[in-house]
């Protein structure tokens, strides 16, 4: 609770995400697959922004486009009014499976992110073990990723994706693969986390209550192609309770629209 | 020792029993199976004299330089047809063709450009042992998972700094596979070079004087070190492999 009351009055002046007129087609024995349809999206500096939708609506895909592994779209993806070209280390993101490199401990993982900086080598060591520290796995430094329990090494992923302190922090489904209870505890751990950090993050999710108690907003897309039927804006401050009565509303809401047709 | 470390020399025994058997059935039987004392005897004579360490210890290091040279030229030349499709497009053909050929089948023409010293063995085992690197370290590159590569893409790790850092270790397991294979490659070619390039030192060279000298016992006493020596290095290439390997999960 410390951090968090720490923490507020630091609000974040970068990170503002731009997405004009986004398009991708892929091509699907030979004919066009529209993915993505003109996508229109304005993210304020330092919002979470979670995104929902049937599987095939493209959210995944907008994360890659976003983080810069796939270049062949159409349209514009701004960050702070600069056009995105490729990946960079002011994108950071964590997949659904943790990606951790299985050769290299959880400290070497984390210090990877790091290599191409041009601190000093004593800087390097002292974020990585605040990570470490922030997504509570201190004393685990010297494991290796197979010796880390799923919520772990998804910890680990986290720590990874922000120690370059980036201005958007991209979440593909990071807890999708874990089991209930962990995923609770690691949604309480990522509020905890977004507020301490403030940066802006873009949380792709298929589990609608996890997308309303961690998002400022809740973006509803459509399938077949790819597009934002809905933009929710959930009015409630930081940290949250699970069971308020407005998420719950919400929750009725959003599952009637997605399931009820 | 526990039961089952010792289940692995029941055959050998028996095996050796079946020998000693065959060697005093008659004449004939104690030619081509010599009594064991006698192997025994001729392995003392050997060691005595320094003729089996001199010719053993001229086998390894041919062995070893051929492996360190056939590993090194191996990973180089595998590392660079999966990374580049031009070369690999360049020298797969020819890779693949010559490696039809048996190694031995290259002795007439090596003998003849360099002659039937140590340097004609060397190439001949750095030969064999090129072979398996090249192919395990272009097959296990090529199978680095996408996954991998997208991570150090978004850590905006260098191409120099993918190789090292993520392509190389995640392909170590079928390097170090490689290894094992040519490692068994070299020590066999290592002592067949010397049966058919007989000069200079090494445990083949001593089988074919042996030959010469119908000398059945120190053939098989050069046949057990063969055999023993191929056994200890591949044992300890297997608990290096498992050093540098123990990241990897135990299954």
């Amino acid at each position: 609770m410390n951090a968090i009351a720490h923490a507020l009055p630091t609000t974040a002046t970068h990170g503002a995400l731009t997405l004009r007129g986004l398009s991708k087609a892929y091509a699907l024995k030979g004919k066009p697959m529209q993915v993505l349809k003109d996508i229109e999206l304005n993210i304020q500096p330092g919002e979470f922004v979670s995104i929902v939708g049937a599987s095939g609506c493209g959210k995944s895909t907008l994360l890659r486009l976003i983080v810069g592994l796939d270049q062949d779209y159409h349209g514009q993806i701004l960050l702070d009014q600069q056009p995105v070209r490729g990946p960079g280390l002011e994108r950071g993101i964590v997949f659904q499976d943790h990606r951790l490199f299985p050769w290299m401990t959880l400290q070497q993982n984390i210090a990877l992110a790091l290599k191409n900086h041009t601190m000093p080598a004593t800087h390097k060591d002292r974020l990585v073990a605040e990570h470490i520290e922030l997504v509570g796995l201190s004393g685990y430094e010297h494991a290796y990723p197979h010796q880390l329990s799923g919520g772990m090494a998804q910890r680990a992923a986290i720590a990874r994706a922000l120690v370059n302190k980036p201005k958007v922090l991209l979440l593909d489904e990071p807890l999708g693969a874990l089991d209930a209870l962990t995923r609770v505890r690691l949604q309480q751990e990522l509020q905890r986390i977004w507020v301490q950090e403030r940066c802006t993050v873009i949380m792709v999710t298929h589990d609608i209550e996890e997308a309303l108690y961690l998002g400022d907003r809740v973006i509803v897309m459509d399938a077949h192609p790819g597009r934002i039927r809905e933009d929710l804006h959930i009015d409630l401050p930081h940290p949250r309770e699970r069971d308020s009565a407005v998420l719950h509303a919400y929750k009725q809401r959003l599952l009637g629209e997605l399931v009820g047709h | 020792m526990k039961l089952h470390n010792i289940r692995g020399l029941v055959l050998p025994l028996l095996l050796l029993g079946a020998w000693e058997y065959a060697s005093r059935q008659d004449a004939a039987g104690a030619y081509a199976f010599v009594p064991l004392a006698q192997v025994g005897s001729a392995w003392v004579e050997l060691l005595g004299s320094g003729e089996l360490l001199i010719n053993l210890w001229a086998s390894l290091v041919r062995t070893c330089t051929g492996l360190a040279v056939g590993i090194v030229g191996g990973i180089g030349l595998g590392a660079l047809m999966a990374l580049s499709a031009p070369a690999n497009r360049l020298i797969a053909p020819l890779f693949h063709a010559l490696r039809q050929v048996p190694i031995l089948g290259w002795i007439p023409l090596i003998a003849l450009w360099l002659g039937n010293g140590e340097s004609a063995k060397l190439l001949i085992v750095s030969l064999a042992a090129l072979y398996p690197m090249v192919l395990n370290t272009f097959e296990s590159l090529r199978q680095v998972e996408g996954q991998h590569r997208e991570a150090a893409r978004v850590l905006m790790l260098s191409r120099t700094q993918q190789l090292r850092l993520i392509l190389l270790p995640a392909a170590l397991p079928g390097i170090a596979a490689g290894v094992l294979q040519a490692l068994a490659f070299a020590w066999v070619t290592s002592v067949g070079s010397e049966l058919f390039l007989s000069s200079g030192a090494g445990l083949g060279s001593l089988m074919m004087t042996a030959e010469a000298g119908a000398r059945m016992e120190i053939i098989v006493v050069c046949v057990l070190c063969i055999g023993l020596c191929g056994y200890l290095m591949s044992w300890l290439c297997t608990l290096l492999s498992r050093r540098l390997l123990r990241w990897r999960p135990t299954r």
